[in-house]
């Protein structure tokens, strides 16, 4: 049934009866009555009259019908809501001011709910996602430390055996490449098992999902597209299904594109493409290909009933893995959102506090104003009183206004925070998983229409039962008669000091964040990002030709350096050097070391990162002694390393650090694309001490590192540092060129770890950074709009009270009072309960404060108080002043006419 | 409609379905027929006539259909629902029992007290 429908229905269940049929009744029965009262001998005109006034008008029967079936409430809001439009439409000033407050407010907390509904309630779009693990193995020593897992297709299956599992999902992922085209084009391969479809229970957009026969003949070559590749690389064409996608030099059939709401998966990259996991070939130096499993639990059985039994079946399956086994560990089920929650769960509850304040505020706001605005409407509702309206209507009424006030604020605020919602997307990126899509729901709407009804009751019914109980003897005489008015009791004083103690407590935490980040922004990186981009490139591993002929050591690093020195030789490139997963502010995974003289039981670790020679000129970092390696050594790629000065200090006890000597044992090639020198686990003497760049995110201590020439383990790809003059991107279409003219199809990577971007970018990228530049920023808004409210509150409240005692103002300076003390008998109640306000938010933030900064994650806590509180204190003065001026412009001869 | 007998709250709804009771009625026939059985003594119009028509549609207990009336005019002719019919009977007795012992208690001799 459509809406429409079903509201049509639903209203018939209410007034059955349409008003045409209710006149035509009536009449009827009018004509009927009518003729027999002028048969029984009446004139026409006298029985018409007769019959009116015994049955009643026709024009009238409609609304006995409505009162009779209890209509008549309906009826009496709709006029009360229409007089509530009518007196904001009268006051447009109020109005815009009121509806605005709220506004900020609503928009802000509806754009944060939806947000963590998106991220933290309803993140994915799978089938039962809820039911859906990551097995990962906690290690009993330590259990913050956990590690995923991989099983073969038949461990897979001997999981999906166990009782509690519904189903399992395997995947793998793979670089690829699309080929065919002039260029290269660097992509990632999901391979899914076939059971993909039913997994997920996710609709395709276009086609259909993997199934299960795409395995059969060893898997079909097909091929389902992430929206995202759909769009930019076939702009969205709605023709794709059937037509074919060369990759890797094999032709596979586009069969389906998923929705924008699916970006499988955050752990090993989100797939531009998925495919059958019957194609993928093996690629580690193992005897066949392993799979990431996410298992789904039947319903209603418990992770710790499924953790129970699966443990015993795991732990038979990797008893024939001897390393996993040297530890002690023990499964675990992890709901796929548990990552994101610990985080996320923090940050985005700090932002609600954050705009659940910025509403109360709003709603402040509103209060104060209906209150200073209610003492001019004290006649009207005076005389609604005296002609016969209950407190109970008068209530009624003002409650109705503060619900059309609130209900037009909700509405401007859930299309406002439809762009809200996105802002923390654009400045955190990273920090949110890649599938929450932001949209306006219905339980979003609902949350928000609830919203609206609260404000307006909260805001509304103090106002409406204070100005409800006036005494209209007393209002009713017109203008008042004394020339002081008896000060009645200023209720919105106590709002007034609430609004700016929650204002300062505001501005503090955002002090506090902007603080935080800007030290974080001043904190020495140890090297110069600026005007420095990385460019990835990947070789082609796939093309046979190729490959065999980049496959030595040799060949591969003499490549390498053939581009860099190409790229080096553009004008407006002033250094280029060749790094191995080295990007600042973070670097390598930690290696154990073995360094001369130390006992065997030490196990120290290190930063284990290849770089070419000239990564720390590029860089600008400098060098503290001894001296790096030169083009000879950095070919040869054995004997030697430089360290950075942790390093040298946590180890070597920073006396005689040249010539001692340290070997890493674990530098090998891991995999069937990458080849090690032949000494790579040798001893190395270190000729040299660099100073700290940061290598483990922007604000956390520089960790011990050992820098070696990247020949001595090269990979199927490199990564260039470009140092330009301006922006590098500029300089990307040189760079490119330059690129070709050693090797016509070798394509820049531009997504993924290998990917294209400057080092400012990734800082930006960095954690703390972007999660403190959120709060910073989010923070500020808020305790701007803060700030703007309070400050509209004041400055009313006080406009409103000098309006009304323009009287009192004139004969106040007819009798020679000196301005000064008019103008501060005029801001005098506003002045003091913003003051009070700020001693109670001095108390809010000593309590909140530490709190607020350890949630923050935020070092440098303290001490912003006193700036934001001048802030405040200067632009209440200015609020309160501002409108009391007039206090003292009133000419008092024309102030006594007035009378 | 002349005679003027003040009713009880509720009274009204119950002669209607008293009227109708006996077969479908359109709204004027209902006035016409109460009149009748009550002797002429009855001044039931001034406007609460239909808002206590209404009120037994709205609870289900009289439902109207469109027909045509004895002089071919349009009318909407009223009949009892199973409720209706229900309603009439529990109405009826509780009527009756207080009438009776309202009738007994005003009908008592002083010395009988």
């Amino acid at each position: 049934m459509s809406p429409l429908a079903a509201m049509r229905r639903l209203w018939h269940s209410i007034a059955p009866r349409t008003p045409g049929d209710v006149e035509e009744e009536f009449r009827s029965t009018l004509d009927a009555y009518q003729e027999d009262l002028i048969r029984q001998g009446l004139p026409a005109e006298e029985a018409r009259r007769k019959a009116r006034i015994d049955l009643g008008q026709p024009a009238v029967q409609n609304e006995t019908y409505r009162r009779a079936i209890g209509l008549r409430l309906f009826d009496e809001l709709g006029g009360d809501i229409r007089y509530g439009l009518r007196a904001l439409r009268r006051n447009l000033g109020f109005a815009a001011v009121a509806v605005l407050s709220l506004a900020l407010g609503i928009g802000a907390t509806t754009a944060m709910f939806s947000l963590i509904y998106a991220v933290l309630l309803h993140p994915f779009p799978y089938a039962g996602a809820d039911r859906i693990m990551n097995p990962i193995m906690i290690d009993q020593q330590h259990p913050d430390e956990y590690s995923f897992f991989a099983l073969t297709r038949s461990q897979l299956d001997e999981v999906r055996l166990a009782s509690p599992v519904d189903s399992v999902l395997g995947f793998n992922a793979s670089h690829m490449e699309i080929t065919g085209g002039a260029l290269p084009e660097d992509i990632w391969g999901v391979y899914l098992t076939e059971n993909a479809g039913t997994f997920f229970g996710v609709r395709p957009l276009l086609g259909r999902s993997l199934l299960p026969s795409d395995a059969n003949n060893g898997g079909r070559p097909v091929a389902v597209l992430n929206y995202r590749f759909w769009q930019h690389h076939f702009g969205g064409d709605p023709r794709v299904i059937g037509r074919t996608l060369e990759m890797d030099h094999a032709p596979y059939t586009i069969v389906g594109v998923m929705p924008r709401s699916f970006a499988f998966n955050d752990l090993t990259g989100v797939g531009d493409v998925y495919l059958p996991a019957s194609l993928m070939r093996g690629m580690a130096n193992g005897p066949s290909v392993s799979w990431l499993p996410w298992i789904k639990l039947r319903p209603h059985v418990t992770v710790a009933a499924a953790n129970a039994v699966l443990e015993p079946i795991v732990r038979e399956i990797k008893k024939q893995h001897s390393e996993v086994s040297a530890y002690h560990w023990h499964l675990a089920l992890q709901p796929i959102i548990e990552p994101y929650q610990q985080d996320l769960g923090r940050t985005l509850t700090l932002l609600l506090g954050g705009v659940v304040l910025l509403l109360i505020i709003g709603c402040a706001n509103c209060s104060i104003l209906l209150l200073a605005r209610g003492r001019t409407r004290q006649h009207e509702l005076a005389i609604r009183t005296a002609i016969g309206a209950s407190r109970w209507r008068i209530v009624r009424q003002l409650l109705v206004e503060a619900l059309v006030i609130s209900s037009t604020g909700a509405v401007l605020g859930v299309a406002a925070s439809y762009w809200l919602a996105r802002l923390p997307l654009l400045l955190s990126p990273d920090s949110f998983p890649a599938e929450s899509v932001i949209r306006i729901n219905l339980p979003i709407l609902a949350f928000s229409v609830a919203l609206a009804l609260l404000c307006g009751i909260l805001f509304g019914l103090a106002p409406a039962l204070r100005l409800s109980r006036h005494d209209p003897a007393r209002a009713l005489p017109g203008r008042q008669t004394g020339v002081v008015a008896a000060p009645a009791k200023h209720r919105w004083s106590v709002l007034i000091a609430a609004q700016v103690a929650l204002t300062l407590l505001l501005m503090a935490t955002a002090a506090t964040a902007i603080r935080g980040f800007l030290r974080l922004m001043q904190m020495p990186l140890g090297y110069d990002p600026a005007n420095v981009m990385k460019v990835g490139i990947q070789l082609h591993t796939h093309n046979p030709g190729e490959w065999s002929r980049l496959q030595s050591r040799e060949a591969r690093a003499a490549y390498i350096e053939q581009i860099g020195q190409k790229i080096a030789s553009l004008p407006g490139v002033s250094a280029v050097a060749v790094g191995i997963d080295a990007t600042p502010p973070d670097a390598d995974v930690q290696s154990s070391f073995i360094v001369d003289g130390s006992g065997d039981g030490e196990q120290p670790q290190a930063r284990v990162i290849l770089v070419g020679q000239r990564y720390f000129s590029a860089l600008r970092i400098p060098l503290l002694q001894g001296r790096i390696w030169n083009a000879d050594e950095n070919t040869r790629g054995d004997f030697i390393a430089v360290v950075n000065r942790a390093f040298a200090t946590r180890y070597l006890s920073s006396s005689n650090v040249l010539g001692r000597q340290l070997r890493i044992p674990g530098l090998t090639a891991h995999n069937r694309y990458q080849v090690a020198s032949s000494q790579s686990t040798a001893w190395r003497q270190i000729i040299g001490v660099v100073g700290d760049a940061r290598n483990d995110g922007v604000d956390q201590p520089v960790v011990p590192a050992i820098y070696l020439p990247y020949t001595v383990v090269v990979q199927p790809y490199a990564q260039f540092f470009v140092r330009t003059q301006g922006d590098p991107l500029t300089w990307l279409r040189s760079i490119r060129a330059a690129i070709a003219s050693v090797a016509s199809d070798q394509q820049i990577s531009t997504s993924g770890f290998n990917g294209t971007f400057t080092l400012n970018e990734a800082i930006e990228r960095d954690a703390q950074y972007s999660r403190q530049r959120l709060f910073s920023i989010l923070f500020g808004v808020f305790s701007a709009m803060a700030l703007a409210l309070a400050l509209v509150g004041i400055f009313s409240v006080v406009s409103y009270s000098v309006a009304q005692r323009t009287t009192e103002f004139g004969v106040r300076l007819a009798l020679g009072a000196p301005r000064a003390h008019v103008l501060w008998v005029a801001a005098r109640i506003a002045l003091v309960s913003a003051a009070a306000g700020m001693v109670l938010g001095f108390a809010l933030d000593s309590f909140l404060g530490a709190v607020l900064a350890h949630w923050m994650q935020n070092a440098f806590a303290g001490g912003s108080l006193f700036a934001a509180a001048a802030l405040l204190a200067l632009g209440a003065l200015f609020a309160c002043l501002l409108p009391a001026r007039h206090a003292i412009a009133v000419p008092p001869a024309e102030a006594l006419r007035s009378e | 409609m002349t005679k003027s007998i003040g009713l009880p709250q509720g009274t009204l709804e119950m002669l209607i379905l008293k009227a109708i009771s006996l077969g479908p009625l359109h709204g004027y026939g209902i006035l016409l027929r109460i009149q009748q059985i009550s002797g002429e003594r009855l001044e039931i119009l001034q406007g609460s006539f239909y808002t206590a028509i209404y009120r037994l549609e709205r609870r289900r207990w009289i439902k109207g259909v469109w027909g045509e009336s004895e002089n071919n005019r349009r009318a909407r002719f009223y009949s009892l629902t199973a409720a209706g019919t229900r309603q009439l009977r529990t109405e009826t007795a509780k009527w009756t029992d207080m009438a009776a012992v309202v009738a007994g208690i005003l009908s008592r001799k002083a010395d009988e007290t």
